[in-house]
């Protein structure tokens, strides 16, 4: 090979290999997160079918925990997991059908009202949407 | 399948019918770049050419996934930078080059300025490029909010407060700018539609006449590098392929520079602005106003009985003036005009580099 | 104690007052246009809760509210049952003939108690007004004598955020307590207490004062056993997990008298982690001397949860800084919540001192932090995969550079010479 065919022939190779390495990020950039838009006001909370009645799940919203309920009805709520009272995370008693805060014995109904304990305010609810088998929670 | 005519054959043929192509890659071909001892400085233009295409391409694949509402354009940009294959790499190179195009752009000018290049015929190529200089700037200050962090809202609140000073237009320019009396998530939605279409547009039309008149009165020579005898330079050098080539090494040097600067240095996502917290202190602009800034700050409270801060604000205005109309001042019959002209441009580049020293020597980087 | 009983008896038989509103008195009208102390009766008749409930002197008072105003015989007539003003040690009894009868009381509220007079004779102040104390207390001296309002009206001096000073006017006066032998600091360690904080400072009307844990009518003084129990009406989870251990155990923890040796009585305040451990503000050495099981496990328990608090801070602290380099960590720093309610969870656990059970929670809190900082090691890693990717991508631009510079000079040398 002539020296000018090898200058062209690397020439060509290394500018292929930097187009290249432009395009393949360019092209992960293109193809969606399979999050396709910072979960700050919607969060998938669960599918629906994955909680039975009377159980509940807690699931991250934004930087923040919720804890969406299944009812003995079979309705969804769901309200923010932070306890109003030193913000530990809350959990739900199936056998007390309430929502209890294990860090100083706090609990709350299903309406979110601060029923006993040391809570001085509500947990705040959040709205819920059931779609395409999907429980879906907003900001109410 | 001939045509009239003697048509070339295939494709090429076909093209050169409908759009008489050939006629440009004949100029083209002719196109030549004088070589001399500065002929180093004429790879600025196409350097700042360059890099506005990276903010172009980068800026369009950034609006993909960015929200232009106070709600919501932080955390765009957060899930841009963590969520987004590569939309750190993405959004860094935007922030750098947004940095890297005015310092260029300001290089390019400053040596156009020093080789005299604005001179008959030029006066035109001149102006639009003064032109297109403010509007990198404004690019860079309309962007600066998108983050839609803490330093940029503040930042924006004082550059917007400035402009308030102004007699007559003051208050109505600072509604204007920030879409009210303050800045809010209107001014945000307002900068964005400024950043995106607005100055893109304008851009388009003066980089548009700004290269069809460098391509028509071809590059200018330095009097000191013309020869006497045929008021040409030595040597010259065709374009394509010999010059695009170097200028080919420059744009690979500034993507390496780029991706370094963008591995290495990504840029900061800050903290979500609060337009009810207090200011932080040490809020400036970014780099290239913060002379600006800095001058606005010594000019004592009152001169000449005007308001320092009004006084300072009709300098700026002025010396931009002064800037548009150069090649009027100096069209270089006067060798001494043109000396003093020289000197004052020193000058002012060492003022502006001592007073952007001093604000980043108080405050820190 | 015949003539007491005789005398209480007597009041009971008095008839008892209407439960509709009286006519204008002519008693107030009276007394408001007198001097000095006989003024003070009527001045406060506007504020009075029995006034506004439609009560009125001479239900408590006897004698002819229906005569001419400034005709004193009438008004004072002892035929109509005027008793003037009553005697101090009998006031408990004259209180009860309206507030002990449930009849009469639910015409005006139905869920109001009426066993007070009943848990004041269990109290000191009850036991000592039967022995024929003058100074002991009596429902006046609480609940104020004629501006009478109701507890929850703020201005009460029984409403929360006043009944401390109430009870120390007697009880923070060491000349009055001298005779009893009773201390007299509990209203100023109170004043120090984080209960005190919440109530004053807060506002926090659930925030507790005298009467919450020493009740109202009922007084009792701090026993040995009884505090732990009160204290847990609050505290529950503390009191349960305390209860439990001591149950499990067979211990006899009365010698501690329970929270009151770590958190004291009147001057409680807000726990540190200091209190835990073998160190000079522990609360463990009180009692446990080194060499005990109990110092052993205090000092192992304090080292773990050090640990647990430093790990967590270390887990913060570098995702904290992969966040700022731009790496993806959020779900990760979420997941260290779980780690940060597990310190809370062993806090609540030390008062099952049960070393085991308290170990579990610090052992899962230190498990949850170490995932953090094995998830800030991991975006660092991947902050170095991306410097190296960039390293690659400088090589191949420098071969391009390279292979541009020999071309450019090669395609230069083909040029026509000038």
């Amino acid at each position: 090979m002539t020296r000018r065919r090898l200058l062209d022939w690397f020439l060509g190779t290394s500018l292929g290999a930097m187009c290249l390495s432009v395009l393949y990020p360019v092209a992960r950039y293109l193809t969606p997160p399979e999050v396709p838009e910072a979960q700050t006001s919607r969060a998938l909370a669960a599918r629906d079918g994955e909680l039975k009645p009377n159980d509940a799940r807690v699931f991250r919203f934004g930087n923040h925990p919720g804890i969406l309920v299944r009812g003995q009805d079979g309705a969804y709520r769901a309200f923010s997991a932070t306890c109003t009272h030193l913000s530990c995370t809350v959990q739900y008693r199936a056998d007390l059908k309430q929502i209890w805060c294990a860090c100083h014995n706090g609990f709350y109904d299903l309406n979110g009202q601060n029923v006993s304990g040391p809570p001085p305010r509500p947990l705040e609810q959040y709205a819920v949407h059931v779609a395409n088998g999907e429980v879906v929670v907003s900001k109410a | 399948m001939s045509g009239e005519g003697d048509a070339a054959p295939g494709l090429r043929g076909w093209l050169e019918e409908r759009t008489g192509l050939s006629a440009l890659a004949g100029l083209a071909r002719k196109k030549t770049v004088p070589l001399h001892r500065h002929t180093a400085w004429y790879y600025l233009g196409g350097m700042t050419l360059f890099l506005f295409t990276v903010q172009v391409v980068t800026g369009i694949l950034l609006l993909l996934y960015y929200r232009s509402s106070a709600d919501e354009a932080f955390e765009s940009v957060q899930f841009i930078m963590t969520k987004v294959p590569f939309g750190w790499l993405v959004r860094s190179i935007h922030s750098w080059s947004a940095n890297l195009l005015v310092l260029v752009a300001l290089l390019h000018m400053f040596s156009v300025f020093l080789l005299k290049a604005y001179r008959r015929p030029r006066e035109i190529t001149w102006l639009t490029g003064v032109l297109l200089l403010f509007l990198m700037l404004a690019f860079g200050f309309s962007g600066y909010l998108l983050p839609w962090n803490t330093l940029a809202f503040f930042a924006t609140q004082v550059g917007t407060e400035v402009p308030g000073g102004l007699p007559v237009v003051g208050r109505f320019l600072l509604r204007f700018l920030r879409g009210g009396d303050q800045v809010t998530g209107g001014t945000l939605t307002r900068f964005y539609g400024i950043h995106v279409a607005v100055l893109p547009a304008l851009t388009t039309v003066l980089l548009g006449i700004h290269l069809l008149l460098v391509q028509k009165h071809g590059m200018s020579v330095p009097e000191s590098q013309t020869e006497a005898r045929t008021g040409r330079p030595s040597r010259s050098l065709p374009f394509f392929p010999n010059f695009l080539l170097r200028d080919a090494i420059g744009w690979s040097a500034a993507v390496g520079v780029l991706a370094a600067l963008a591995a290495l240095f990504p840029w900061d996502l800050g903290q979500k602005a609060d337009p009810f917290a207090p200011a932080p202190a040490g809020i400036r602009p970014e780099w290239y106003f913060a002379w600006m800034f800095q001058t606005l700050k010594w000019i004592p409270s009152h001169v000449l009985g005007i308001e320092g801060e009004l006084f300072g604000l009709l300098a700026f205005g002025l010396g931009g003036l002064l800037l548009v109309v150069v090649p009027l001042v100096d069209p270089g019959r006067d060798p001494r005009r043109s000396r003093v002209l020289t000197v004052l441009g020193w000058a002012v580049v060492a003022y502006v580099a001592a007073a952007t020293a001093v604000v980043y020597l108080k405050h820190g980087p | 104690m015949l003539l007491v009983w005789a005398a209480g008896a007597a009041y009971a038989a008095e008839p008892k007052p209407a439960a509709t509103p009286a006519p204008p008195s002519s008693c107030v009208t009276c007394h408001a246009e007198l001097d000095g102390a006989a003024a003070e009766p009527a001045r406060h008749a506007a504020d009075d809760v029995h006034f506004q409930k439609g009560l009125s002197c001479h239900d408590c008072h006897g004698g002819n509210p229906a005569g001419p105003a400034d005709d004193i015989e009438a008004a004072h007539d002892e035929k109509k049952g005027w008793t003037g003003k009553p005697p101090r040690l009998k006031i408990p009894q004259l209180c009860a003939r309206c507030h002990a009868d449930a009849d009469f009381m639910k015409g005006f509220n139905p869920h109001t108690r009426v066993d007070q007079l009943a848990e004041y004779r269990t109290s000191v102040h009850g036991k000592r007004n039967a022995a024929g104390d003058e100074k002991a207390a009596v429902c006046v001296d609480c609940h104020g004598v004629h501006g009478i309002r109701p507890v929850n009206d703020p201005r009460s001096s029984v409403h929360p955020t006043r009944l401390a000073e109430t009870c120390a006017r007697c009880h923070a006066d060491p000349a009055r307590m001298q005779s009893y032998g009773l201390p007299t600091n509990q209203y100023a360690d109170y004043k120090t207490s984080v209960h005190a904080a919440a109530l004053y400072a807060k506002g926090d009307l659930a925030a507790p004062t005298c009467n919450d844990c020493h009740g109202s009518h009922g007084a009792v003084p701090p026993g040995v056993g009884t505090v732990a129990n009160v204290c847990g009406s609050c505290h529950g989870r503390e009191s349960t997990l305390f209860l439990e251990t001591e149950a499990k155990r067979k211990l006899d923890l009365d010698l501690c008298i329970r929270c009151v040796v770590c958190h004291d009585n009147h001057a409680v305040h807000p726990p540190t982690a200091d209190m835990l451990g073998v160190g000079p503000k522990s609360t463990c050495v009180t009692c446990h001397a080194e060499g005990d099981p109990e110092y052993r496990a205090a000092a192992a328990m304090a080292t773990a949860s050090a640990r647990l608090k430093d790990r967590l801070a270390e887990a913060h602290d570098l995702l904290e800084r992969a966040e700022r380099a731009g790496m993806e960590v959020s779900a990760d720093t979420f997941a260290l919540r779980e780690a940060q309610d597990k310190v809370v969870e062993a806090r609540v656990l030390v008062h099952s001192f049960d070393e085991a059970r308290y170990m579990a929670a610090v052992d899962a809190g230190i498990a949850g932090a170490d995932h953090g900082v094995s998830a800030g090691r991991r975006a660092f890693r991947e902050l170095r995969q991306r410097r190296l990717g960039l390293g690659i991508s400088l090589v191949v631009i420098l071969a391009v550079i390279a292979g541009l510079v020999v071309k450019a000079r090669d395609l230069d040398r083909t040029l026509p010479s000038p």
